[in-house]
């Protein structure tokens, strides 16, 4: 018998315990942004590494041009001074050399001819505008001693005046005794634009006399405003007795601007994958956690299932044994037992059912019918069949007499239904069996070793003609006999005839030498499980 | 001629016509008391014509019930004659098992 509490609550399923369900998204969205940090990263570190190298580059092209365009200012002032020496100081021939250099717009405004050793201040010649030497603080004597000991040209930075000059002293090869003395002006505001078409035009820069890029040392600059804007380079090079510090920036990008995007690229990129990548795992999770609310849904609507399937089950299990008999008669010397059991999907009652009725005379009727299909009908025509063959059998007809009458309460041409019955009429005291069948299996007995089918004449079925002949059979049972009656729920199969089921029953039933209660119920465990349709089975055993 | 197939209810059947008009049903599958009522109902307006003779090709049937039984007794009420060919074993011996083997004319 089911029972109706089997089922599960839905109030009794545990609440899940939940992790907050988004951290897989955030994990998503950290590494992403890790990995477009990092990558943006190296690639601007590679950017820049790669602008420094060339801006280096580029820096020692700058001081290598510079040296090589050096020499041009000291060659002119050591030919003067070399020229000064041969000739005895001539001044003339000394303003016609000097001529195309000096002047206004030339390279030098000034060139002047120095005796060494002579006066302080006064040149010998002067070509050109006016020295400032005379007038400045450097002492002329000190500044033509250290070029002639130098043998360099000795650089005068920023003589003070309107105009800012530079002056260059120079002493020849033949160290005297004539010094040449030149001066060249710096551009008002030390601004030179680069020239259109020159090299380096790709570069800022800003020319330092000395080793510092102290502004007071600026000689030019090709930006109005110093510092010169983004990466610099630095690179000194020899001038004279001094250096020239020169600081370069580029202009633009060295390496080309898609090296420069990159970074740009990989960051905007990355966070939108990221993005994207994000979006992607929030959905997948939602969409996750729809399906689990879903199945949470269906489990609970499953378990209400089961629950009205159990009692569903209750309920057609109590009706059924409520149309059944509440208890079957007691004979001196006999076991009788019977049990009914549903399909397997026993949501609807059946049309399986038992009886055994005292007949009176000491005899009694054990009977087992099987109405076809299921449900109410079947149930409503079984109960029908059962108490009328009570009445008919109380009444003292035998089963050939009152099986054709049943066919006037069922009928298979209006109802669909017709039913198989096996009546056995049984003599306790003599161990007569009297069978008659409608349509039924047959029954077996078990008699000692021996374990058989009893072969009966079957009738046609009940509700098929009222007008059917019935033949009956008595056999005698030997003394310890079991007789056993039951439907086809019991051997049918499909898949297979019935006769593989028959053999099963009779094997089963051939192998237990138990009580006949205990009989009954494992024949029903062994042979029954999943069967799909309902089972009666009734049996009787003498116990001498 | 119709056809019809319940596969899902573990039957499907074609209704069709001997040469000589003879109603022909050609059952597949599983005849019990889930399937009976609809092939009960499709074979209604053939037997509404009272045809002479009716014919049902059981060769493919896998398995049938006391309904499938009832159903082909109500059959047999209706027609003259009624041939079940070439059932399978387990329907020729629950025919004869429920006494019906002079009902149901089974061949061969």
């Amino acid at each position: 018998m089911a029972d109706a509490n089997e089922g599960v609550r839905a109030s009794d399923v545990a609440p899940r315990a939940r992790q907050w369900p988004y951290w897989a998204a955030v994990a998503v969205a950290v590494v992403g942004l890790l990995v477009t940090g990092v990558l943006t990263w190296v690639s601007a570190h590679n950017y820049h590494r790669n602008e420094n190298r060339l801006l280096a580059l580029r820096a020692h092209d700058l001081g290598s041009a510079l040296t090589s365009a050096l020499p041009g200012i000291q060659t002119d002032l050591a030919s003067a001074a070399a020229l000064a020496d041969a000739t005895g100081g001539n001044v003339a021939k000394f303003n016609t050399f000097v001529a195309p250099y000096a002047g206004t717009g030339r390279q030098f405004v000034s060139i002047s001819l120095w005796r060494l050793g002579g006066p302080d201040r006064t040149p010998v010649a002067v070509a050109g505008v006016t020295p400032t030497l005379p007038t400045s603080s450097v002492s002329t004597p000190a500044l033509f001693q250290h070029a002639a000991a130098s043998g360099k040209l000795t650089v005068i930075g920023f003589l003070t005046g309107p105009i800012p000059r530079i002056g260059y002293a120079f002493t020849g090869m033949s160290k005297g005794p004539f010094a040449v003395y030149a001066e060249s002006v710096l551009p008002p505001s030390r601004y030179a634009p680069p020239q259109k078409g020159a090299a380096f035009t790709d570069l800022n820069y800003a020319l330092y006399l000395g080793a510092s890029t102290n502004p007071r040392n600026l000689l030019i600059a090709s930006v109005r405003h110093l510092p010169l804007p983004g990466r610099h380079a630095t690179v000194k090079v020899p001038f004279g007795d001094t250096v020239l510090t020169t600081t370069v920036a580029a202009r633009g990008t060295l390496t080309g601007s898609l090296p420069q995007r990159l970074p740009w690229a990989i960051a905007i990129g990355g966070v939108l994958l990221t993005i994207l990548a994000t979006a992607l795992t929030v959905r997948l999770i939602e969409r996750r956690r729809a399906t689990e609310r879903l199945a949470g849904e269906l489990e609970v609507a499953a378990d209400e299932n089961r629950r009205l399937y159990a009692e569903q089950r209750g309920i057609a299990q109590t009706l059924q044994h409520a149309l059944l008999p509440a208890s079957l008669p007691q004979f001196p010397g006999l076991q009788i037992s019977a049990r009914y059991e549903a399909g397997a999907e026993g949501v609807e009652i059946g049309g399986d059912w038992y009886d055994v009725i005292e007949l009176g005379d000491g005899r009694l009727l054990l009977v087992v019918g099987d109405v076809s299909g299921k449900g109410l009908p079947a149930a409503t025509a079984m109960a029908t069949l059962r108490f009328a063959i009570h009445a008919y059998a109380v009444e003292g007809d035998d089963p050939a007499t009152f099986l054709p009458k049943l066919s006037g309460l069922i009928s298979v041409y209006e109802d669909k239904q017709l039913a198989t019955v096996l009546c056995a009429v049984i003599d306790p005291r003599s161990r007569q069996v009297t069978l008659t069948s409608a349509g039924h299996l047959p029954p077996l007995i078990i008699a000692g070793a021996e374990t058989r089918f009893l072969d009966t004449p079957v009738g046609l079925p009940v509700g098929v003609d009222r007008a059917a002949a019935y033949a009956s059979v008595t056999v005698s049972a030997p003394p310890g006999a079991t007789f056993l009656a039951y439907t086809d729920g019991l051997v049918e199969r499909r898949g297979e005839t019935i006769e593989v089921g028959l053999e099963r029953l009779r094997a089963e039933v051939s192998s237990n030498h138990v009580p006949l209660d205990q009989l009954l119920g494992r024949v029903l465990d062994d042979l029954r499980h999943d069967a799909p349709d309902d089972t009666a089975i009734a049996g009787i055993r003498w116990l001498s | 001629m119709a056809e019809l197939d319940h596969d899902d209810a573990g039957l499907s059947f074609d209704l069709s016509e001997e040469h000589d008009g003879t109603p022909l049903v050609t059952v597949e599958g599983e005849l019990d008391m889930i399937t009976a009522p609809e092939l009960d109902s499709a074979v209604g307006p053939i037997l509404a014509r009272q045809p002479s003779r009716l014919v049902i090709d059981a060769s493919r049937l896998e398995f049938a019930d006391s309904s499938a039984i009832a159903l082909l007794v109500t059959w047999a009420n209706r027609v003259p004659e009624i041939e079940i060919r070439q059932p399978p074993e387990l329907l020729r011996r629950v025919i004869a098992r429920m006494g019906l083997s002079d009902r149901l004319q089974v061949r061969p």
